[in-house]
């Protein structure tokens, strides 16, 4: 596994994947939607099939001495490891623009520890509806990354609908007061038990549809 | 066992003990269906140190059989194995001896070969840096060069290169000289015959440019509409055919059952026949047949 995450980083990974981690620095706006910053790295990830596409990455890595689901199995680990990173590196952000900028976001959630807990839930969803669709051939990109984009935005639509208009949820919710860190922590917690949950069960799923297939 | 199968011996990376025990490749009964097309219980067999050519006209069911192999098509039914253990199970340890191409290098182009290299070697136990740095002096590659500027004939030498550093016993080409100049698939071609010397390594190649078997194959398997026509050595499979060709009236009705491929022309005939049919031929001109005739005619009799 070690060889094919070498592989992943040397030979595969868009360099678009290192500049959208730079967009964690869109925290730092007052007024934003700051799911928007993650939602580029999925854009980034995206590239990623888009460029093995471009570069033959299937055939290349069905050259080499792994077992197939090995090849998913590295993809789905370069994908949580950029999606990780993206996290890591918003955290200062998130601190420096809830310590230092005393302005309610108008535009959504504010980036708490409940936000970080909703994102991993949006990854999630994004690793299983894009792996699971796009290993069912191997090729077609478009419509598995649209159906990521659709899960994605129905899910933070939603969630926010609930925070924004659910007084308890707004209030709880949507701050910085520590005073509710323990229910934010609560669904950070949870947030990162679904992230698991459904990015194991994006390879299992990705891995039996691209043994299936024939290449 | 695979170790054993790995251990050098001689500077051949098939051991005696392991040759005589196995044959190193085996297809046996190779079906795979799909829509509008069927491989049919393809079966045969790859001796150590030999070159096979594997030919048929396009959609013949060449690739198709050259993936099932490798477990890159999904077969219906049969088996293949290598060295005595099958794909299916053993794909990852197979694969570490031996070495397959489908069309070349056409991966990662924008990419400098000393980084594909880099990736490519760290996957193989027996990866030889020496015998690869001494590919590329041989094969006039330079690593800093990115795939994209490599010519057709120097990205079938680089993929020979990599598969020949980490000591493949068993090459797998699909038309490894298509679209190279003649020069180029001599050249092509005669690396393979040292290959196969120098090391005892086995290649299967599928082409339909025939003369290039002609020039280094061994034994011949020859596919028709997806159903095995034929896998024998080559020279005993040319010899077991004969051209015919003379006037109409010479064609006698004993001759049209048995000849093949029969073409007529302004009071000419010309076809082929098999040797053992040669007793039909008295007071007919004869000439022995080359395996692009022995093809034609037979693909010609089935298209008729």
């Amino acid at each position: 596994m070690k060889n094919m995450l070498y592989k992943e980083f040397k030979l595969s990974v868009h360099p678009t994947c290192y500049l959208f981690l730079l967009l964690s620095s869109m925290l730092l706006i007052p007024n934003y939607p700051y799911y928007v910053s993650f939602f580029y790295q999925t854009l980034g990830i995206f590239f990623i099939f888009v460029g093995g596409q471009a570069n033959n990455d299937v055939y290349f890595t069905t050259l080499l001495p792994i077992p197939k689901r090995d090849a998913v199995k590295a993809r789905c680990m370069t994908i949580v490891i950029l999606e990780l990173l993206q996290i890591v590196v918003s955290i200062p952000f998130a601190i420096i623009r809830g310590t230092l900028i005393p302005l309610e976001n108008q535009a959504g959630m504010e980036a708490n520890v409940a936000f970080f807990g909703l994102v991993f839930v949006m990854f999630g969803l994004f690793n299983l509806s894009f792996l699971t669709l796009f290993y069912k051939t191997a090729y077609k990109m478009g419509v598995p990354y649209l159906f990521a984009c659709i899960s994605m935005t129905v899910f933070v639509g939603l969630s926010e609908l609930a925070i924004q208009l659910t007084p308890v949820l707004k209030t709880t919710m949507d701050t910085f007061n520590p005073v509710y860190l323990p229910q934010q922590l609560m669904v950070l917690l949870v947030g990162i038990l679904i992230f698991v949950l459904l990015t194991i069960l994006s390879y299992r799923k990705a891995a039996a549809h691209f043994e299936q297939i024939d290449l | 066992m695979l170790k054993k199968v790995s251990e050098k011996s001689n500077n051949s990376f098939v051991t005696t003990d392991i040759k005589n025990r196995y044959e190193i490749l085996s297809v046996r009964n190779l079906t795979k269906s799909y829509d509008t097309f069927k491989l049919k219980d393809v079966s045969f067999t790859l001796d150590p140190g030999t070159i096979m050519g594997f030919v048929g006209r396009n959609g013949a069911g060449k690739t198709t059989t050259l993936k099932a192999m490798v477990n890159l098509v999904h077969s219906d039914s049969g088996n293949v194995s290598f060295f005595g253990m099958d794909i299916k199970t053993h794909e990852s340890e197979i694969k570490q001896h031996i070495s397959f191409s489908f069309g070349g290098v056409d991966y990662y182009l924008q990419k400098k070969l000393s980084s594909i290299t880099d990736v490519y070697r760290r996957f193989y136990d027996q990866w030889d840096e020496k015998a690869y740095q001494d590919y590329l002096n041989r094969f006039e590659l330079d690593p800093k060069k990115k795939a994209k500027e490599l010519s057709q004939g120097m990205r079938v030498k680089y993929s020979l290169a990599l598969a020949l550093s980490h000591h493949a016993e068993i090459l797998i080409l699909d038309e490894p000289t298509s679209g190279l100049d003649p020069v180029s698939r001599d050249e092509i071609l005669n690396i393979f015959e040292e290959v196969v010397d120098e090391h005892q390594t086995s290649i299967l190649f599928s082409t339909h440019i025939t003369s290039d078997l002609e020039k280094c194959a061994d034994k011949i398997t020859y596919i028709k509409n997806g159903q095995l026509v034929v896998s024998q050595e080559m020279k005993s499979f040319t010899d077991s055919y004969l051209l015919v060709n003379g006037s109409s009236d010479q064609l006698t009705e004993s001759l049209q059952n048995t000849i093949i491929g029969c073409h007529e022309r302004r009071g000419e005939f010309s076809g082929l026949i098999r040797l053992q049919d040669s007793g039909v031929t008295q007071g007919i001109k004869t000439a022995p047949a080359d395996l692009e005739s022995i093809m034609v005619h037979i693909e010609r009799k089935q298209t008729k």
